[in-house]
């Protein structure tokens, strides 16, 4: 699903709401069924800026969460000889076999943000939290990474939330386009997206996206009765 | 030449036609050599005191070191502190920052009258400049944590102390040791106005005994041990900089 809406509406906030990063003021959070008391631990979490750690290798990086997550005993952590098998095959399926050992800085944009998104998946979270996270990327590495995360959501067993600010990626990579208004957030509309996948440009151009997006584009615009 | 070597050579020149220069202007204008010494002049009051001056010079060194040492132990700790939590740095940082603005050479004759005449005095003012770099380095370090990586390692369950294990400490040591080469410098300072002031040993109390005796070669003589001390130190601290965060250079 995604959640769509101009800056200051309260994307972002939402994601943090949901990962129990925030807590909510009022009302409840579920999860699963669950009510989200605290920070949930099945959450993988990418953001606009990749903030991978510059002292680590790409491979390093990934491994990361497998650290945390034995460090605390948890179950999910596999032993340790399988780690780098597990690294190596998710940096394969996003076309980053052989830069294993390379450092960040060495790194294109779009080559870092997959390596955030293997970061995020190398632990086999039920939920990948997406803020924005192909914003900053140039227009043609971000039509790759839209190819790449509906490759990644075919071969793998996650519940995507993705919050974005392009109309066109919610169309592309979303089942369900959540429209948020802002003073005060609340949502606008929701949409079922129903094109066939894996989704291509020329599809979220044909003329059920290009309308779909314009309804969409409808609701988000600043309305009479907000403006009062 | 490379670029390399042109900036060991260029300035290296630079030095030796200033004091060539320096020697021909004393000559040629017949300074009397208790008010400007010719370098030559220097060189031989060095060479026949240079185990005077070695004495010194090694207790002005081990001064300025067991400063320095504290300075970064309590730095470092205080730096933690101060960038782990906000309520500390709210509670510490105006202090910090207000206690760093008192000249530390007005500080010396009250830790002389707590501590006498001696090393210690100078090892508390060596501590004195040095400990605040370490300490704001550190605390920048740590509180500019980017709140993205912080969110991702605690949606993993991470701990405060595992986010500061494994992303506090490692991206704050290149502020570290950055702020070393600033604290053996300031520490060096530090040992130097104090045993200036009161001290019966180190480089600062034999050129204070030379002034006296108006031994201008001999005064002289220790500036030029204390300017080869200084570029030593910092050039040791800027080598080990280098070496340990490599990261943050490389390009």
């Amino acid at each position: 699903m995604a959640f769509v809406g101009r800056s200051g509406c309260g994307k972002s906030t939402l994601l943090k709401l949901i990962a129990g990063l925030l807590t909510a003021t009022a009302g409840a959070i579920t999860v699963d069924g669950q009510p989200v008391g605290g920070p949930l631990k099945n959450v993988g979490m990418a953001f606009q800026n990749p903030v991978l750690l510059p002292w680590r290798s790409v491979l390093d990086n990934v491994l990361l969460p497998l650290e945390i997550l034995r460090e605390n005993g948890d179950a999910r952590a596999p032993g340790l000889g399988l780690w780098r098998d597990r690294a190596v095959t998710l940096l394969a399926t996003v076309g980053l076999t052989g830069a294993e050992l390379r450092q960040p800085r060495e790194l294109s944009g779009g080559m870092r943000q997959r390596v955030s998104l293997c970061r995020a998946l190398i632990h086999e979270p039920a939920l990948l939290l997406l803020d924005e996270p192909f914003a900053a990327l140039d227009a043609f590495t971000r039509e790759e990474m839209w190819d790449l995360y509906q490759r990644l959501r075919a071969q793998r067993e996650f519940t995507g939330v993705l919050v974005t600010h392009d109309l066109r990626e919610a169309v592309c990579l979303a089942d369900t386009i959540y429209v948020l208004a802002s003073g005060p957030g609340r949502i606008a509309g929701v949409h079922g997206v129903a094109l066939p996948r894996p989704r291509t440009l020329s599809q979220v151009y044909g003329a059920e996206g290009t309308e779909l997006m314009g309804r969409m584009r409808e609701q988000i615009r600043p309305g009479r009765e907000t403006a009062a | 030449m490379g670029s390399r070597s042109r900036r060991v050579v260029l300035p290296l020149a630079v030095f030796v036609a200033l004091v060539l220069g320096w020697e021909a202007l004393v000559a040629l204008l017949r300074v009397h050599p208790v008010l400007l010494p010719p370098p030559s002049g220097v060189a031989l009051t060095m060479a026949r005191t240079a185990g005077p001056i070695a004495f010194h010079a090694w207790h002005t060194l081990v001064t300025t070191l067991i400063g320095f040492g504290a300075a970064v132990g309590l730095g470092l700790l205080l730096g933690f502190a101060i960038g782990g939590s906000a309520t500390v740095n709210d509670a510490l940082y105006p202090l910090l920052v207000g206690f760093n603005s008192i000249p530390k050479a007005a500080v010396v004759p009250l830790l002389v009258m707590w501590f006498g005449i001696g090393m210690v005095p100078a090892v508390l003012t060596a501590f004195l400049l040095a400990f605040f770099p370490v300490a704001v380095n550190v605390a920048v370090g740590l509180a500019t944590i980017e709140t993205e990586l912080r969110d991702v390692l605690r949606s993993l369950g991470a701990s405060r102390w595992q986010i500061f294990r494994k992303v506090g400490v490692p991206r704050t040591m290149p502020l570290f040791f950055a702020s070393l080469k600033v604290a053996i410098s300031s520490a060096f300072v530090g040992s130097v106005i104090s045993e200036t002031v009161a001290s019966n040993a180190g480089i600062g109390y034999l050129m204070a005994v030379a002034a006296s005796d108006f031994n201008t070669r001999l005064a002289f003589g220790g500036l030029a041990v204390l300017a080869a001390m200084g570029v030593l130190l910092y050039g040791i601290f800027a080598v080990i900089e280098r070496r340990m965060t490599a990261w943050a250079y490389a390009e």
